[in-house]
């Protein structure tokens, strides 16, 4: 079977690349352009380590077919500190506010469910700029983690969205 | 001795060093590593729960293109392996089945090809040839007259025991014919699954040198290069293991896997990296589990609410192969006998071999099974007595200078202080009158040990070890085996260093965890034994160094040698005349001008000796759970979780609660949503949408304060604390669902079909 | 583990994938969302030789609503769309909280309502609600529409009465009539995100003495296909409406359930659970109905 040229445009820049209509988008990411922020953890939609966004939108890079993803604007957890940066009004951070809040906020224990954490806090934060505890929570429902018990990523989510949109 | 303290850096939140890394993705997993010319590799699986293997045929697989290498049990050096080599014969395993198969998931074979898809075909196209045998899939029928027999060549008198242990003191029948009280339970507590995220990966790489370099997702890199070396018969020096970031590993990462060896054994064999990596499919199905247990537990009690006697037997569900079972068997009966004074206790446990997936070690290691049935008959003896379970557990708590005879004396205990503090903060006593339909309020407590004194492993090194250098620009290199696989001891551990010299933590570089760099030998992450541990063996090598830089000093300023000398600041000075300062870059200046340019070493290590038969220091706490039923669905929600704790002096107060907090949520999912239903050894649980760990919407909020202790045998006080709050959980949560319902659970997990069951519904 | 191979079609017209279907027949699979599909052919449970995304056909993905037909929900609307449309959450804010109950964050901006409809699971979240409803799925064979009442529409687990040459386009779901309520329940017992291991979708329309003029109860996950309360529905038929009847009508709905036992819960469990949540649906749609 034939592999099929496609461009997919990952965080700004623009990959030509070979691939089987059968490929997913994290195993393209991850296997062929070693973009290996964006984790594996199941392969089945049911753990969110894999999730990146489609055009803004949070998906599970696992259940996403590469040649899918042509025309839309990816973004992995290594686009995250690249587009706060080009953004002025967050000049002071080095990082997404959200990542900077989940380093200081003890939100991170092995990593491993970080990247798919930070890219669903940053769908949540899109388009909820002042969620409730609850709305917080809701938010993770796509994302497993074994490790924090979830609420300090809750506090950092929250600690984020005040550094986003300060409280009046 | 404990509030006195006056740490700089110790005892602060500071977030992790790793925190940035990780937040922006470029943190390596094992199966974030390419190499160049890396194959892929797929281990075949047993469909069949027992059964002889009659012939395996490769050729289909062989020939298929992009397939590189294929490997039997016949390829492999005929070297069983296991944790336990002081008693080698407990040592069952082959990494790839060589005569039988034992389990649904047991390896079988293993493919190189040089793309994923193609390794995953000819897997498909091996063709095995198995004769089944019956199978037993529960200790009931492993240990029935005329059970398979599981290991032929060994196991104790009764068949399919692989291994026992007895565990006694005090006069029982005496105390049982005293008691006012007695109870006499059989409980069941069920399997479940580390459910790390992070799949288990590995890269193999062999040089042209005869060297053998692995990546791999471990929670032990020391066990892992001493028995690739034995089953690859290999020297162990020419072999390195290096933990790249590791996804989390509770005790499911802690042995010598088959995929490393085939990784090992293939990239030996073609001169070419090897990549293994696990699906969560492979992980669920076939992955090392928590031991199911059946325990039968009969506690004697005065009418005051004195225990008088306990009788343990355990008989561990081991699944196919010993894995870290025995060590299972071990310290259960130990837990047994915890957090109280049992003035006379028997323990047997038996660990039992059946055709499922093996259990191994798994955060509690022994005593989430222990505790849930200990707690929940101290509430049901509380109950019968009419006595506040608070309040009967005050009157048998263990103290500081407790003995357990035989077994280990308790150096500091903070286990009462929890009690009162969780009662207090609970308002527990008043809120226990007055619950609303559906609410249950619920207490479980915990002890947890500060890693093992055991030596099963028999290493000729000491547990632990550490080396630091310090150099004249006032930073130092630490170097430990000590693994950080998201626990935080990278963290942890340059703290205590920074404490100990005054130094900053940005001053300190760390390796860790590479065999060939590292000093030997730590023997990994299980057991919380690396704060303790790796701590007193950090601080060690730093007091050589401050002994060393204090010379220069004392020479500097002719100090009177009644002079104390302190570290802080980044600097060295006399305790009474910090005037007298001596940078810390300056004093290595001075020190290695003075050796003629020798660098300024320190090294340190620590063995438990003189410690009795478990471990240096035990934890404690108690946590009250607070639950409402729908009694008409039997669903149980978690409201709040309140815990005090004892865990030393918190190194890191914010990495503390992330454990605790982990644990409650590792807790919440073994009392009430995971478990693996298996059918005749296969498991059907095999995905995440059905072996339910919570979700951040499922976890309660909650509150914990630290109880203030100082355990003389840690590194400033400190002890465990991030495996023995996964116990308390689920009998908490067991004694609020009675409380609510009438129900007390006595077979885990607490589904809402048993919930209804339990009040007579269904 | 990695999907298995398969040639990849993206029509861009109706016609086109209807005459791809024609042509293929057998060896082809459509894909809309992909959140079943994808996650079927990992398991390998599908090995279709052509794998059809109906993505690129233009049009599919709106939502819209007029008083006299009601709402349509185009088969590319994604689930996230239909829980926060303010179409939707005016005119039929079940659909919205069925749609919310269902899967993940992740999932739900992947996957379409029509397609968890077309995958006929029996434990989908957002059938019952639209069988309660009435709803109508609008079949294309790229030339021909027709529509087919949901009730006709579940032939077994992942069956369809879709002819293999019919996409499903949309789903209408008819307006209200006056003094009705609708409600949806579920019970995922083990988590608050989870798959129903009973669920309950209930119409109830009151006539002017407050008394049950019509009702319809669907049932999932405790049969084959979705059922209905048959049973239940004619008790409660002109009846009056009080703890009591709407208790039996409960117990009626789980004798006509007919679960199994599985990994999610037992047959006993499931029962129970039929009764319960079918009293609590019938509860809540009165609620809805009396205002
Ligand atoms: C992690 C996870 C959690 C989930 N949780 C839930 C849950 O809680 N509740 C629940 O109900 N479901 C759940 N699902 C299942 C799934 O997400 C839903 O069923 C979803 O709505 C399917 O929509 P889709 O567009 O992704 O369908 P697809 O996967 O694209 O298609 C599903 C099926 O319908 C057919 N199909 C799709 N569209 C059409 C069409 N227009 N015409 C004809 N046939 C069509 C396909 O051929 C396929 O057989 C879950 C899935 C995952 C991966
Ligand atoms: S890897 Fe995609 S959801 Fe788990
Ligand atoms: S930090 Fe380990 S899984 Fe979330």
């Amino acid at each position: 079977m034939k592999k099929e040229l496609i461009t997919l445009n990952i965080n700004g820049d623009d990959h030509e690349i070979a691939v089987y209509p059968w490929r997913t988008l994290n195993e393209v990411l991850r296997d062929q352009l070693h973009l290996t922020g964006t984790k594996l953890g199941c392969g089945t939609g049911d753990c969110g380590a894999c999730t990146v966004l489609l055009d803004g939108q949070s998906v599970s890079s696992c259940l996403t077919l590469a040649v899918e993803a042509q025309g839309q604007k990816i973004t992995t957890i290594e686009g995250l500190a690249l587009e706060a940066a080009a953004n002025k009004d967050l000049e002071k951070c080095e990082l997404d506010p959200i990542q900077e809040s989940f380093i200081a906020k003890g939100a991170i224990q092995c990593g491993f469910c970080t990247p798919g954490m930070i890219m669903s806090t940053k769908f949540l934060l899109d388009h909820t700029p002042k969620p409730t505890e609850a709305e917080i929570r809701a938010g993770l429902s796509g994302n497993l983690c074994r490790c924090t018990g979830y609420n300090k990523i809750v506090d950092a989510i929250a600690d984020a969205a005040e550094k986003i949109s300060p409280t009046k | 001795m404990s509030t006195d303290h006056n740490f700089s850096v110790v005892g602060k939140s500071l977030p992790r060093s790793d925190g940035r890394i990780k937040a922006v993705g470029a943190a390596q997993y094992a199966d974030d590593i390419f190499l160049p010319g890396m194959l892929f590799g797929k281990l075949l699986r047993s469909p069949v729960a027992h059964a002889r293997i009659k012939s395996i045929d490769t050729s289909a697989a062989e020939a298929l293109p992009g397939v590189k290498c294929v490997i039997t049990g016949q390829d492999i050096p005929k070297v069983k392996y296991g944790n336990w080599r002081l008693v080698p014969e407990s040592q069952d395993e082959y990494a790839l089945a060589i005569d039988k198969v034992r389990f649904i998931g047991d390896e079988v074979a293993a493919v190189a090809a040089l793309d994923k898809d193609s390794a995953e075909e000819a897997i498909r196209l091996i063709k095995v040839e198995y004769e089944e045998l019956p199978g037993a899939y529960s200790v009931e029928e492993s240990l029935a007259d005329n059970a398979p027999v599981i290991h032929d060549e060994y196991h104790q008198d009764i068949p399919n025991i692989s291994l026992d242990r007895k565990i006694e003191y005090g006069d029982l029948d005496k105390a049982f014919a005293e008691a006012d009280l007695v109870l006499d339970d059989v409980f069941t507590v069920h399997a479940t699954s580390h459910a790390y995220m992070e799949p288990c990966s590995c890269v193999a790489e062999y040089d042209h040198d005869g060297r053998l370099t692995i990546w791999t997702s471990t929670q032990a890199p020391y066990f892992v290069q001493c028995l690739l070396a034995s089953t690859l018969e290999m020297r162990e020096n020419d072999i390195r293991v290096i933990k790249p970031f590791v996804g989390g590993g509770f005790g499911g990462k802690m042995e010598m896997r088959p995929w490393e060896f085939c990784a090992a054994f293939i990239a030996r064999k073609l001169g070419r990296p090897v990549k293994f990596t696990l699906t969560r499919e492979e992980e669920l199905a076939t992955g090392r589990r928590r031991h199911p247990m059946r325990i039968h537990s009969k506690v004697g009690f005065s009418k005051e609410g004195m225990l008088l006697a306990k009788e343990f037997n355990v008989h561990l569900d081991g699944g196919a192969y010993n894995s870290m079972g025995p060590t299972a068997c071990f310290l259960c009966g130990n837990f047994g006998a915890m957090l109280y004074n049992y003035p006379n206790y028997r323990y047997y446990g038996a660990h039992v071999y059946t055709n499922k997936p093996p259990a191994g070690a798994m955060r509690g290691f022994g005593a989430p099974q222990a505790l849930f049935v200990a707690e929940t008959q101290m509430n049901v003896a509380a109950e019968k007595l009419g006595i506040d379970p608070v309040d009967i557990r005050l009157m048998n708590a263990m103290e500081t200078g407790d003995e357990i005879p035989g077994v280990a004396t308790i150096s500091s205990c903070g286990f009462k202080e929890s009690l009162i503090k969780v009662a207090e903060m609970t308002n527990w006593r008043e809120k226990r009158k007055n619950l609303k339909p559906g609410q249950g309020l619920g207490l479980g407590c915990y002890s947890f040990i500060s890693g093992g004194v055991f030596n099963w492993f028999n290493t000729r090194y000491n547990f632990t070890s550490a080396e630091v250098r310090a150099f004249d620009d006032g930073t130092v290199h630490l170097m430990t085996m000590a693994s950080d696989i998201g626990q935080g001891c990278d963290t942890v551990l340059r703290q205590i260093l920074a404490e100990e010299l005054g130094l900053k933590v940005s001053d300190i570089r760390l390796t860790a965890a590479d065999t060939a760099v590292t000093p030997q030998a730590d023997l990994g992450t299980w057991g919380s034994r690396v704060t303790l541990m790796a701590g007193n063996a950090v601080r060690k090598a730093a007091q050589e160094i401050k002994e060393e830089l204090f010379r220069m000093v004392s020479l500097k300023f002719d100090l009177n040698v009644i002079h104390d000398l302190r570290c802080g600041d980044g600097k060295i000075y006399p305790a009474n005349r910090p005037d007298r300062a001596v940078p810390f870059g300056e004093a290595v200046r001075m020190a290695q001008r003075a050796k003629r340019g020798e660098p300024v070493i320190g090294y340190g290590s620590y063995t438990p000796r003189n410690k009795g038969l478990v471990t240096p220091a035990f934890s404690f706490g108690a946590q009250v759970a607070e639950c409402e039923v729908d009694k008409e669905t039997g669903a149980v929600e978690v409201k709040f979780m309140t815990t005090a704790h004892d865990c030393g002096t918190p190194i890191n107060p914010m990495s503390v609660e992330g454990q605790l907090e982990g644990s409650v949520h590792m807790g919440l999912g073994y009392a009430l949503s995971e478990q693996f239903i298996m059918k005749e050894g296969k498991t059907l649980t095999t995905t995440f949408l059905d072996y339910k760990i919570p979700c951040a919407e499922d976890m309660p909020p909650g509150i914990s304060v630290h109880v203030d202790t100082y355990e003389p045998d840690g590194p400033f006080g400190a002890k465990e604390a991030g495996e023995g709050l996964v116990s308390p959980t689920a009998p908490a949560i067991a004694d609020a669902v009675y409380a609510a319902t009438g129900y007390r659970c006595m077979d885990l997990p607490l589904t809402p079909q048993k919930v209804l069951a339990g009040m007579n519904k269904i | 583990m990695s999907l298995p191979q398969f040639t990849f079609l993206a029509p861009t017209s109706l016609s086109e994938a209807c005459a791809l279907l024609e042509k293929h027949q057998g060896t082809i699979k459509i894909k809309a969302g992909g959140t079943d599909m994808i996650v079927r052919l990992s398991h390998r449970a599908v090995k279709p030789d052509y794998l059809m995304s109906i993505k690129k056909i233009p049009g599919l993905d709106t939502i819209s609503y007029a008083p006299d037909t009601g709402l349509t929900i185009g088969a590319l609307a994604l689930l996230r769309a239909v829980e926060t449309s303010p179409l939707i959450l005016e005119n039929a804010p079940m659909l919205a909280r069925a749609a919310h109950a269902t899967a993940t964050v992740q999932i739900r901006n992947m996957g379409t309502v029509l397609g968890n409809v077309c995958n006929a699971s029996p434990s989908a979240d957002n059938i019952p609600t639209l069988v309660a409803m009435h709803a109508a799925i609008v079949a294309s064979n790229g030339t021909t529409e027709r529509e087919i009442p949901i009730d006709e529409f579940f032939l077994g687990p992942g069956r369809t009465s879709l002819q293999a040459n019919e996409i499903a386009i949309a789903i209408k779901v008819p307006p209200l009539a006056p003094k009705s309520g609708v409600s949806y329940q579920k019970i995922s017992p083990r988590s608050k995100v989870d798959i129903a291991a009973v669920n309950i979708g209930a119409l109830l329309t009151l006539d002017e003495n407050e008394q049950c003029q019509a009702v319809r109860i669907s049932m999932g996950a405790v049969g084959p296909t979705p059922l209905r309360a048959k049973q239940a529905e004619t008790y409660l038929t002109d009846r009056k409406i009080s703890d009591e009847t709407l208790a039996a009508a409960g117990r009626l709905a789980a004798e006509d359930a007919s679960p199994i036992s599985d990994v999610r819960a037992s047959r006993e469990y499931r029962k129970l659970m039929v009764e319960v949540l079918t009293t609590r649906a019938l509860k809540e749609a009165y609620g809805f109905a009396k205002n």
